[in-house]
């Protein structure tokens, strides 16, 4: 498991705090990479993709939420928790309409913080594979909610390029996005990580798409139709993204 | 609906044609008696060889009754050809066979054939039991012969007809479950959004203001999407004639790249020679055919290229020419490009080039296009030069 071990990513002008916590993460076998400003946590994100960020709100030069803004852009899989001492009801809005997942106030009550961080990089990672960026930023919303981690691809390039960085749980795949087709993602998820459940997109119906029929005996777990039967869709997510029985067999605990 | 009237005067034009006469008429009726005894025979002759061609035979569905009762029906047949009076209800019902064939699927080949044993068989009849002059024979074979042809005039014409218009509505049916599929699709991707939006402001734990404002927004952006498909599609449906002018086709390319801008990462170029003559053609409605192909030209450059516009005179043509450094089209997608519903495109619902091809149609020019994948595409348009005051 040593690199399948989560990634966190520390940000924070105050570089006592910074080692602090990074030390404390390592401890528990974390990778930890850590920035003292915004500008120096964005060339990070450049080589690494992290499941969960702690980023400081006040910092100079780039404050915590406008680099959170930056990294969703970038990696929307991403977990932020924002620490700050100026916890008003204004900023802590601000903060979780933008997507962080908490806003936790200083001091920071480490117990509490490493908490968090447990809870979230156990959160099931999904991947939408999807053009439609409103559909897309719709199921993050949705799929947050939910308590699931949500990375977004809305191109080919950007699919492979997070399939073979991460371990997703279950990636959904619109038939239709530019530079492919569906299958061709779906095949890539079975090669690369054949572990991943899969559900497949369309706004067409079965009877019009003979590819959905050939992925389904290919494997794919799920058909969804547009538009979608929500209630439905989640039921199924909570369903696939149960670890399987062989998985926690063998890894006990 | 048969127009009975139209039909009979069609069949008297078939007549004159073949220089029928009241003369054909009686010599055909004299022939009645003489062969009204071979009938029978002729008649088991005829039903004998359909068995013997499955692609003939397979339309008899109903056995031996139903065979009992065609054989009925051709003794009638005969007994009609040789009356002497071929008049509106005769027609109509020599009509009525070509639709008949048509309705049971049997091809108008074997009409042509079978109609010829037939004749075979009843020239043969008349030699046998003739007992006047030879050169009466001859005549009256003739006349039959005329009769005959007519017959499988009037039959074939009501089965073309009947055919062509049970294609079309075929054909009709097959291009709306083709749109009806292409707007499904293009209309449930923005539904999807609003009911996904709708599903989070309902059900989500703690939406802050900002993000309830936000679900909002969003569906009223994809409404319009939605709106847009509808939009496009009625476009298409109803273009109205176009007015003729004049048209300054340097102007009208400036103003199209305008109202769709390539973008930063696309170079422009566009060449007008001095002097160039006008356009002949309805501005507003080219402005929405050319719009099309510079907008294409920008979806196949998405990592960025050149978009190089050509303005020419040739002849008494001027000439568009709209080239791009895009991803080009291979040949199997460049014969189906301008077809309706057609889209290589992940979103839309691949009308852009149909319109702008029944644009150009309507306002007297052609388009034309080349292209290799991997290199670009060009599309040429030419459209008459406007006439040079004081010229006419």
């Amino acid at each position: 498991m040593t690199d399948e071990s989560a990634r966190i990513l520390v940000v924070d002008d105050d570089v006592d705090i910074c080692h602090n916590l990074t030390d404390i993460l390592s401890d528990l076998g974390y990778h930890v990479d850590l920035a003292h400003d915004g500008h120096s946590a964005l060339k990070l994100l450049h080589q690494s993709r992290y499941d969960v960020a702690l980023l400081d709100y006040k910092m100079p030069g780039m404050d915590g939420l406008t680099l959170y803004r930056e990294i969703r852009k970038r990696h929307a899989g991403t977990v932020a928790l924002l620490v700050t001492a100026y916890a008003s009801s204004a900023t802590a809005e601000a903060a979780l309409s933008a997507g962080a997942w908490k806003v936790v106030a200083k001091p920071v009550d480490f117990g509490a913080l490493l908490q968090f961080v447990e809870q979230a990089i156990h959160q099931p990672l999904l991947l939408v594979v999807d053009d439609d960026r409103d559909l897309c930023a719709n199921l993050w919303d949705l799929f947050r909610d939910q308590g699931y981690r949500v990375g977004l691809a809305h191109d080919v390039s950007e699919a492979s390029e997070q399939i073979l960085d991460s371990r997703h749980r279950i990636v959904l795949i619109d038939m239709r996005i530019p530079g492919a087709t569906g299958s061709d993602v779906f095949r890539m998820v079975r090669e690369t990580d054949p572990r991943a459940r899969t559900i497949l997109i369309t706004g067409y119906r079965a009877e019009m798409d003979p590819l959905i029929d050939q992925m389904v005996a290919e494997g794919a777990d799920a058909v969804c139709y547009k538009p979608f039967d929500m209630p439905q869709l989640l039921a199924k997510l909570g369903e696939l993204a149960r670890p399987h029985a062989e998985e926690a067999g063998q890894n006990p605990g | 609906m048969i127009d009975a009237g139209g039909l009979y005067e069609r069949y008297k034009e078939l007549q004159s044609y073949v220089g029928w006469t009241e003369e054909d008429a009686r010599r055909v009726a004299a022939t009645a008696t003489l062969l009204e005894p071979y009938l029978y025979a002729l008649i088991e002759d005829f039903y004998a060889e359909i068995e013997r061609h499955p692609n003939a035979r397979k339309v008899i569905t109903g056995g031996a009754e139903q065979i009992a009762r065609l054989k009925g029906t051709l003794t009638q047949w005969i007994r009609d050809l040789l009356s002497g009076a071929y008049d509106t209800t005769y027609v109509t019902r020599r009509w009525k066979v070509g639709l008949r064939h048509v309705e049971i699927g049997l091809e108008q080949v074997y009409t042509n054939v079978a109609l010829s044993r037939l004749r075979t068989g009843l020239v043969q009849s008349l030699h046998e039991s003739w007992r006047g002059a030879g050169r009466d024979l001859k005549e009256t074979v003739r006349s039959l012969d005329k009769l005959l042809d007519l017959d499988l005039a009037i039959i074939e014409d009501a089965y073309q007809a009947e055919y062509a218009a049970r294609l079309q509505r075929t054909e009709r049916l097959a291009t709306l479950g083709q749109v009806a599929g292409g707007v499904a699709h293009e209309l449930r991707n923005p539904l999807n959004v609003v009911k996904t939006s709708v599903y989070y402001l309902v059900n989500a734990r703690n939406p802050t203001d900002d993000k309830k404002t936000e679900h909002l927004r969003r569906i009223e952006r994809n409404v319009e999407l939605a709106d847009g498909v509808i939009t496009a599609l009625s476009n298409f449906a109803r273009l109205p004639l176009p007015e003729m002018r004049p048209i300054d086709l340097e102007s009208m390319m400036r103003e199209v790249l305008e109202l769709n801008p390539p973008g930063d990462r696309i170079e422009v170029v566009l060449n007008s020679p001095p002097g160039l003559p006008g356009g002949l053609g309805d501005a507003s409605q080219l402005r929405i055919a050319l719009g099309n192909l510079v907008r294409n030209a920008r979806d196949a450059m998405t990592q960025g290229g050149r978009l190089e516009i050509s303005l020419r005179s040739e002849a008494d043509r001027v000439v568009i020419e709209v080239a791009d450094s895009g991803t080009g089209m291979d040949e199997a997608e460049l014969v189906r490009i301008m077809e309706p519903l057609y889209t290589t495109k992940t979103r839309g619902l691949g009308l852009g080039l149909a319109i702008t091809r029944s644009i150009i149609d309507k306002n007297q020019g052609t388009i034309q296009v080349e292209s290799q994948s991997g290199r670009g595409s060009t599309f040429t348009v030419r459209l008459f030069a406007a006439p040079v005051e004081g010229d006419q």
